[in-house]
């Protein structure tokens, strides 16, 4: 064990001038842009001050490198406080820091991810703690690298759950690479918070959670070095207790200047106060420079190697179809990694963790949870990520699926037993909202295989495809349709039935095509023929194919989907539809909460069977003289 | 203080024999369905049988009447007060009905919820745990069963039950670790639950899963899936076997008629009409906190729940009146919906929960349930879309109208004014299923006089003259950017739509407009494209001939700024409207 040296009085004097640095910025900074959290800021000056000039090892030239600890700010409104660090290691000039906390320049004044000292969007209260979970696993299991992670936390964002599945998750992984920093000021946005500053409270929920905890005086740069020398061999929490606006007399502990920047002439007043404070010195600290033993790691074209070996006529569900192509894209990269929520045996992932044990990560029941740590664990481009639960469960992770999508996080999301034809289950795990939830993320990309060669297709390109991706997928089998060697891609649909003399383009996936097919036959038998259309994507969805093909039909165009009719496949094609001429759409989808039973039953009592598809083109056959 | 009497040999046997009965009853309804979770039930068969035929205190022959003890049924196992089966959420909702017998109600009826192992590793909860124990709610009883097996593999604790026990108690729990299979030890704990003041209390039972059933006890690979047909037989005659008094009927103790009976069947409506003036401004997140208090003062049922955000919501207007009825859930999104809906059930309160628009989507699991068991909740929320400025894009939110129109059962209010905001209130108070307000941050001009009556799925149509040539469809900040085009475009006649209600959407009034207009719809929303008013309006029109719809909305993640910048940035302020009106008289 070493031994800890305590720094000279010297080095803590200059620890404490970059604390008084760090809240002169911060009001200068806040009170010219007019807006922002100075007194949040004021609260951590000496933790950063400490962790960036004492405790972490990184390259200050470099903030992004791979080799460097990790550094996050759960509490994002105290984002000036970290421009400042990066102002006083010279990498950000201090008109640069104001610029950034000016509301109209090009940043946020919630840290957002396209600094290069900022790993994912913040403002997100309580997920920063998961993400740096993912950061910390990728560190010790996957990189097996000397670099730690650094998680800053208000007190308010303690009572999110989702920091509480994050402490479970770094015990039970015994992340002693992971340290958690409570910034423990009391005061919250509305109220004080719940536990104040009853620090032995906040120590017994972290013992209890499995971490080792350590209270200290939050303003104290020597306690706070010595807390942070500790050796670890679990996550490590300092509980520091702080005061709220610390340095500013009259906002000190005081409710109602939470998000409020100094009046000009108090932040003058206060800033010269400061000024004084800091006592010249010879000494000069430099972060200690990180230890190299990461792996470089290129995530780039990682490829499918072979095409899909399914054989027409074939049956296999599509979740089945996404656990062995999984496996399959692990067996060529090591840096693809999956992910699941207790359900990797009705997910298939399952096939992956058995191929590929040291790569599975078991996320438990904590959904939110999963979702952040995939997150960090595709952080800085260290892995290709895959998170699998059911479809339905993602509604868990809303607000984190909305944060990794503002962060550009490059994470591979695939939600199973979608819709009524997860049936027996009952309507609590039967994904019907999925879409409204994908499509509204920016930047998303949204696929929806229709059997085993396009799930395997959808992951092929997911991989490839940069952003948050999501696969959907079916619990039941269903027949191959495509040919193995069939070319797909993003926003491309494919005609997969058809004849010169169509009446009805039927636009449908994932289980909804086979209906479509079977309806397809048998309108045959009327002399009706249809063309069938999978979008493959729904987000791009390939609008251009479906209104070449719907005109081919004089404009009769039917969806059919197993989603409500909010936010689905119907409401994505009408958004171009209305403005085509001469087109008639008609769409099929469901429209209240389902009951439980049999699959094939519950999509004829909600009307997206194939009678009810024949049905519906019965009905835009015969209302065809009024169409547009 | 009463001291403990143990059960007589004869009732705890009673109890066993209830315990196996269930079990055999489970395995015979699973096999005969052919899905279901036979092992679960029979870890917690005992736990069943001394909470319903011993502790328990209920009218059973009026399942939900007041009076009676609540049980909540967390782990998925059936149907309850509140539609589980969606793991974590049970508790929360416990705790909204313990909050409100003990603070609301004054009553004496307790609350039991029971949990499964695998489930504590959701975040909620544990925001439910540390809600329990900051309210000091001493009727409520969470019941652990560590049964260690999970879905796919076991629980991350197993049975460890010293870190259960730990956690409970850090988070301000009287906790007891029991054997969830001795029927006498489990009469004890609960016993001693019911002395414990201004503590809740919490079981961890370990069990079995599977507890009974001949080679199946505490083996992996059983979740979810029923007992083969060849083995049935053997497993029920071993658990016959051990009933020994197979006809003997135990009856729960009655409760004490404490709760007095509410009736939300009467309109509850506001005291007075609003009171704006056209003209005056004031931003709708603070009418709602000014309507929400006319709506306390009418009903000593109206309740309010905020997660820390009271001051932005305005929802301390109402705190200030009636600070009793305010519940402050702090930032536990998930927990304030799941408390909101335990407060709703058997109609006890009417349940307002507001924070921000952005932060309700953390709780769409428990809005979704919500929906499938058919709750009766209000959510109020406020800072919606780039206009609050400079908060930045985490705090906007964009894809709110998304989440809440797919949500089954939702009324969707969008209010433009002061005047709508306090009808959207007083009608949402008294319409069935989950309503959904959104509020905006920025001061708007009133537009509504005070007598104007606003309905559910009847837009209003706010300007309007007969040589109109497009139909402008705005809501919010929207609204009013609409309203300024029009006065840009002094010679171009525009009509413009207020829809007031998103789901449902006044497709009529719509259609109809859209008609008088050369078929020119432009609808303008402070939303991201996917799912929100402008998909509304397409999917309401979609069938009808001769329409053209233009959409401008919020795309890729936005910057923060000053509000009014921002709106011209992301292309949803009157200058824009202005632009794609000429557009449209130029094609």
């Amino acid at each position: 064990m070493e031994d800890y040296h305590k720094p000279d009085q010297q080095t803590i004097q200059v620890l404490r001038n970059i604390a008084n640095r760090l809240r002169i910025y911060c009001i200068k900074a806040t009170t010219a842009a007019g807006h922002g959290h100075p007194t949040s800021c004021c609260s951590v000056a000496e933790i950063m001050s400490v962790l960036f000039f004492h405790t972490m090892r990184y390259r200050p030239e470099d903030p992004r490198h791979y080799n460097n600890d990790r550094f996050l700010l759960a509490k994002g409104h105290a984002a000036p406080a970290l421009y400042s660090m990066w102002v006083e290691t010279g990498f950000l000039k201090e008109s640069e820091m104001f610029s950034l906390c000016q509301a109209d320049s090009s940043h946020e004044s919630h840290t957002m991810h396209k600094q290069h000292f900022v790993e994912v969007a913040h403002g997100f209260l309580g997920q920063g703690l998961g993400v740096a979970c993912g950061m910390a696993y990728t560190g010790k299991y996957f990189d097996k690298s000397s670099y730690r992670v650094f998680c800053l936390m208000g007190d308010g964002e303690m009572s999110e759950g989702s920091v509480w599945e994050a402490m479970s998750f770094a015990s039970y992984y015994q992340l002693d690479n992971l340290v958690a920093i409570l910034d423990i000021n009391r005061q919250g946005q509305s109220d004080t918070a719940p536990l104040q500053h009853h620090v032995d409270k906040y120590y017994k929920r972290l013992e209890a959670f499995g971490w080792h905890a350590i209270i200290v005086d939050g303003h104290s740069v020597e306690e706070l070095c010595k807390a942070l020398s500790q050796p670890r061999h679990q996550p490590t929490a300092i509980i520091a207790k702080t005061v709220k606006g610390k340095g500013i007399p009259a906002a000190e502990d005081k409710q109602g200047w939470h998000a409020k920047p100094l009046p000009k002439d108090m932040a003058e007043m206060v800033v010269k106060d400061w000024q004084s404070r800091i006592t010249n010195t010879s000494k000069h600290l430099y972060p200690s420079a990180p230890i190299e033993d990461s792996p470089p790691v290129s995530l780039r074209n990682i490829r499918m190697p072979s095409a899909p070996s399914y054989k027409a006529g074939e049956k296999i569900s599509t979740r089945k179809a996404y656990g062995m192509a999984l496996a399959k894209l692990g067996r060529y990269y090591e840096r693809v990694v999956a992910l699941d929520g207790d359900t990797n045996n009705l997910t298939y992932s399952e096939i992956f963790k058995n191929e590929h044990p040291n790569r599975f990560v078991e996320c438990y029941v904590a959904q939110q949870n999963m979702v952040s740590v995939a997150v960090g664990c595709a952080a800085r481009d260290r892995n290709l990520v895959f998170a699998s639960t059911l479809s339905s469960f993602f509604t868990r992770a809303h607000d984190q699926l909305r944060m990794a999508a503002m962060s550009e996080s490059n994470i591979k999301l695939c939600g199973s037993h979608c819709g009524l034809s997860s049936g027996e289950e009952g309507p609590s795990l039967m994904g019907l909202e999925d879409f409204a939830m994908f499509r509204a993320l920016p930047s998303s990309t949204v696929f929806y295989p229709s059997d085993g060669v396009t799930t395997e297709k959808a992951l092929d390109l997911a991989a490839t495809t940069k952003g948050l991706c999501y696969i959907r997928t079916s619990r039941h089998d269903c027949p191959i349709i495509y040919n193995s060697n069939e070319d797909f891609h993003v926003g491309q649909a494919k005609v997969v039935y058809q004849s010169k003399d169509d009446q009805v383009t039927v636009v449908a996936a994932g289980m909804m095509i086979h209906e479509a097919l079977a309806a397809a036959e048998h309108l045959k038998k009327e002399r009706i023929s249809i063309r069938i259309i999978d979008p493959f994507t729904i987000k791009p969805l390939d609008y251009k194919t479906i209104i070449d093909h719907g005109r081919a039909t004089r404009g009769r165009v039917l969806t059919v989907e197993d989603h409500y009719y909010e936010g689905g496949l119907g409401e994505a094609l009408s958004s171009v539809m209305v403005n085509e001429q001469g087109f008639n759409l008609h769409c099929l989808a469901v429209s209240q909460v389902p009951r439980s039973g049999k699959p094939h039953e519950l999509l004829k009592i909600y009307g997206i069977d194939r009678d009810a598809i024949a049905q519906a083109v019965r009905k835009l056959m015969s209302s065809s003289t009024n169409a547009k | 203080m009463t001291s403990y009497h143990k059960p007589d040999e004869k009732t705890l046997q009673g109890l066993k024999d209830v315990a196996n009965k269930l079990r055999i009853n489970s395995i015979k309804a699973t096999c005969a369905s052919n899905s279901g979770h036979p092992t679960s039930c029979c870890s917690a068969a005992e736990l069943m049988s001394v909470l319903f035929f011993h502790t328990m205190r209920y009218k059973a022959d009026d399942p939900r009447n007041q009076c009676n003890d609540r049980f909540v049924l967390s782990k998925k196992l059936a149907f309850v007060d509140v539609a589980t089966g969606s793991l974590g959420q049970g508790l929360g909702a416990a705790c909204g009905m313990a909050y409100t017998g003990k603070y609301f109600d004054k009553s004496s009826y307790r609350v039991y919820c029971m949990l499964g192992d695998g489930e504590c590793s959701e975040g909620s909860v544990w925001e439910a745990m540390a809600f329990a124990s900051y309210y000091k709610l001493d009727n409520l009883v969470a019941i652990m069963d560590v049964n260690r097996l999970g879905q796919s593999e076991p629980a991350p604790l197993q049975h460890d039950m010293e870190t259960y026990r730990k956690r409970c108690e850090a988070f301000g729990w009287n906790t007891y670790v029991v054997d969830g299979h001795d029927v006498e030890e489990l009469c004890k704990a609960f016993w001693q639950a019911q002395q414990v003041k201004d503590k809740p209390t919490c079981i961890v039972a370990k069990t079995f899963k599977g507890k009974g059933l001949k080679n199946i006890e505490d083996f992996e690979n059983w979740h979810g899936k029923p007992i083969p047909k060849d083995r049935v037989d053997d497993v029920l005659n071993d658990l016959r076997a051990l009933i020994q008094v197979p006809n003997k009927t135990l009856s729960p103790q009655l409760p004490a008629n404490d709760a007095a009976p509410v009736d939300l069947s009467r309109p509850i409506t506001l005291p007075s009409p609003p009171a704006y003036k056209k003209g005056d401004k004031i931003a709708t997140r603070r009418a709602y906190g000014v309507a929400l208090a006319k709506m306390g003062q009418a009903s000593q049922r109206v309740v309010a729940l905020d997660g820390d955000t009271k001051n932005s919501t305005f929802s301390d207007m109402f705190k200030k009146a009636f600070p009793d009825r305010y519940i402050e859930c702090f930032i536990a999104e998930q927990n304030m919906v799941g408390v909101a809906i335990g407060c709703a059930t058997r109609d006890r309160t009417v349940a307002f929960a507001s924070t921000f628009a952005a932060f309700l989507s953390r709780a769409y699991d428990q809005i979704r349930m919500g929906a499938i068991s058919q709750t009766n909740v209000n959510l109020v929320g406020s800072h919606c879309g780039v206009s609050i400025g400079e908060d930045g894009p985490s705090q906007m939110a964009l894809e709110d109208l998304a989440m809440f129109r797919a949500i089954p059962t939702c009324t969707v209010f969008y209010p433009s004014d002061g005047v709508s905001t306090e009808r959207a209130v007083e009608l949402a108070a008294n319409t069935q299923g989950i309503c959904f307000i959104r509020t905006s941050r920025p001061d708007t001009a009133v537009i509504y006089s005070p007598d104007e009556k606003l309905e559910i799925g009847v837009a209003k149509v706010v300007k309007q003259s007969d040589n109109d040539c497009v139909t402008v469809i705005g809501a919010g900040v929207t609204l009013h950017e609409a309203l300024a085009a029009a006065d840009i475009l002094a010679r171009k006649n525009i009509r413009v739509i207020d829809p007031f209600t998103i789901k449902p959407l006044d497709a009529g009034t719509i259609v109809s407009s859209a008609k008088a207009t050369r078929g020119h719809i432009i609808t303008v929303e402070d939303h991201y494209k996917e799912g929100g008013l402008g998909e509304a309006v397409l999917s309401a029109v979609a069938t009808e001939p001769g329409i053209i719809v233009t959409r401008l909305a919020v795309t890729g993640v936005p910057r923060s700024g000053k509000p009014q910048e921002l709106l011209d940035l992301y292309g949803i302020s009157a200058k824009h409207i202005a632009n794609a009106v000429r557009q449209t008289f130029a094609n």
